[in-house]
């Protein structure tokens, strides 16, 4: 019985090695009484290339999804296969070595360290991936210029707008190449003029190949996403790509 | 696009960063925090700072110490007639100074005799106000055992030592307001006036004698109705034999009641002092290190401070592929930048007081290595015990708990 059903499994998800990432049944449960499902059975799959909006409203379970997608946190049965890459029993440290290499994440706060620079703070989207200082830096200079920030990058963060510092923040998760990029709420502390603006950022880079995962509560955003996938109670109620 | 940098996408995937990475991302942080990471440093300043500067100001004090003793030499024995049995206080036999010229390594013998009476400055002072001042005969030689020297005028010589002449000792001349002999001046003493002739500088390895005036024997004899007795008998020796000489001397000064007779070498009294200053050392020792420890807590608590509130770049450090190895890396060696810095400091410090007290005291500047490397050696093993409980409490934070911004 386990065995067909996991070599049923297989079958349907052979040639992994073309999704950036698949999460296969993922369930995840909090201790307490009762019990919270953040997650109940979650099944995505998306592949290299793709800009897909995973929306819902806040406790749908958007954050747990995030944190599972992203490696930050496990999933309590299921698996999350990152560019074909199982990630069930790694351990912490290979955990780490994935996301420096695979994931490039965009919070909604930014996140930039106060004291850096705007190119030291994209360089340390390269800093744990053993790339030495001066390449860190040139790639991290040819990054901001993309991102339409070239007379940026010596200015410290308190000295940009908002949506320039987002700005800095997708040339960060951006700077190592990594297989998608996972962005929480990139527009939620930001202006309509900058949200419309970092939008069409990410439209530009996903038109050149870059795959985004955008997770959103904001509909009206999420409207115009080749791709949605509406999340309700920790499960997916609709998937545009299976509809 | 999906395959760089020749590492092929299945590869199990490690983060890495460099030493000199670490270091980097270390110092930022103290970097953009300065008047905290300053003031918490300050304490290991100030600790180190005491510990540096007690060693170097001991070790020089006491090279100084032990060049007044290469100066003035270890060969001095001290003869005296100690307590006798019975009633009735012992005296050294009056040939004594014969005798001891008879052991062959002497070669200086000079001997002092106290004499009652006071000194004052003029035949009017009521004769109980003494002020602690004596009178005593002395052999001419006295000066060249005691390898003492004169301040002004001169020492009592073969032609004067008949004479009411008198030489003063420095605490003696000071006491009786005698500080220069461009004029004649002299002292009563209880029976007759003397001429001031000389003044002494201090006499390290004979206290006594500063408070004293000196006249010679024929002088005491002629003009105070003394009888020649030796009190006290000054003794160098050839280095070689001190010891040798020092164990025959009693027997020697009085072979009927050796017991009678007490010797001692002078300067074991400079070297019992050089032992009472390092009672204080050890003192001062004490209060660096309890500095030093109270600098290790200020340390401490700035680190778990800057692990709360730096939450959130924790949680980003994880997410862009930092292992809690490198997080715990990165604020331990924070704490050792911190302690490090502070250690810098107070080691230069140290020299700074040590060099300055040392040029007030006119001593040499010695300070030990072990003071210098120990200080630093110390401030780093601090550091690192401060960071210690911070950096595991930084790196076992779960990145979503440290991602959450409320």
């Amino acid at each position: 019985m386990m065995q067909s059903s996991t070599s049923l499994e297989q079958s349907l998800f052979d040639s992994s090695e073309e999704f950036a990432l698949q999460l296969r049944q993922v369930t995840k449960s909090y201790d307490g009484t009762p019990p919270v499902h953040a997650l109940s059975d979650v099944t995505i799959s998306v592949k290299h290339g793709e800009f897909v909006g995973i929306v819902g409203a806040s406790g749908s379970g958007k954050s747990t999804l995030l944190h599972v997608i992203g490696t930050l946190a496990r999933p309590t049965s299921g698996s999350v296969f990152i560019n074909g890459m199982n990630t069930d029993g790694m351990s912490d440290g290979a955990l780490s070595g994935l996301r420096s290499r695979d994931v490039g994440f965009v919070f909604q706060e930014f996140f930039l360290i106060s004291g850096l620079s705007a190119v030291q703070n994209v360089a340390n989207g390269l800093l744990y991936s053993g790339v030495s200082e001066a390449e860190r830096l040139r790639r991290s200079e040819i990054m901001l210029d993309k991102v339409g920030l070239a007379h940026r990058l010596t200015h410290m963060p308190n000295e940009m707008s908002g949506g320039e510092q987002q700005r800095v923040a997708v040339a960060r998760a951006l700077v190592h190449e990594p297989s998608f990029v996972l962005a929480d709420e990139p527009t939620g502390n930001l202006d309509s003029r900058s949200t419309e603006s970092l939008m069409e950022l990410f439209y530009s880079l996903n038109r050149e190949g870059t795959t985004i995962i955008i997770i959103t509560h904001d509909r009206e955003v999420a409207e115009r996403f080749p791709r949605q996938v509406l999340l309700k109670d920790g499960k997916i109620e609709t998937d545009s790509a299976l509809s | 696009m999906v395959k760089r940098d020749g590492v092929p996408a299945n590869s199990e995937p490690r983060s890495r960063l460099s030493i000199s990475d670490t270091l980097r991302t270390a110092a930022s942080g103290p970097r953009s925090r300065k008047l905290r990471s300053a003031l918490s440093a300050l304490g290991i300043t100030i600790g180190i700072a005491a510990l540096v500067s007690v060693l170097g100001l001991s070790s020089s004090g006491s090279a100084d110490l032990i060049r007044e003793l290469d100066a003035l030499g270890t060969n001095l024995l001290t003869v005296e007639a100690g307590q006798s049995f019975g009633s009735g206080n012992s005296s050294l036999p009056v040939d004594a100074p014969a005798r001891i010229r008879r052991i062959d390594p002497v070669y200086e013998v000079a001997a002092v005799s106290k004499i009652s009476g006071g000194v004052y400055r003029n035949d009017l002072i009521d004769e109980g106000r003494t002020q602690g001042l004596t009178i005593i005969a002395a052999d001419l030689n006295l000066l060249d055992a005691q390898r003492g020297s004169i301040s002004q005028g001169q020492y009592l010589t073969s032609a004067l030592q008949d004479f009411p002449a008198v030489v003063l000792g420095a605490v003696a001349a000071e006491r009786l307001g005698i500080t220069e002999l461009s004029t004649a001046r002299s002292v009563w003493l209880g029976d007759e006036w003397f001429v001031v002739v000389g003044i002494l500088n201090p006499l390290p390895l004979a206290a006594d004698l500063d408070r004293a005036a000196i006249i010679g024997y024929p002088a005491a004899e002629r003009f105070l109705n003394y009888e020649y007795e030796p009190d006290i008998i000054y003794v160098r020796a050839y280095a070689e034999h001190v010891l040798n000489v020092r164990s025959v001397m009693s027997a020697t000064v009085n072979p009927e009641k050796p017991e009678e007779v007490e010797v001692s070498r002078a300067s074991d009294v400079l070297e019992a002092r050089a032992a009472a200053q390092s009672t204080f050392t050890n003192l001062f020792l004490g209060l660096g290190v309890v500095a030093l420890l109270v600098g290790g807590i200020g340390i401490a608590n700035v680190m778990v401070i800057a692990v709360i509130e730096r939450r959130n770049e924790i949680g980003l450090r994880r997410a862009l592929g930092a292992t809690r190895f490198h997080i715990a890396m990165q604020f331990l060696t924070e704490s050792f930048f911190l302690s490090a810095a502070g250690g810098l400091a107070g080691v230069m410090l140290g020299i700074a007081i040590t060099v300055g007290y040392a040029i007030i005291q006119d001593w040499a500047v010695v300070i030990p290595s072990y003071a210098l490397i120990g200080g630093f050696g110390s401030s780093l093993i601090i550091g690192g015990l401060a960071g210690l409980y911070p950096s595991v409490r930084a790196a076992s934070m779960s990145p979503t708990e440290a991602l959450r911004t409320r």
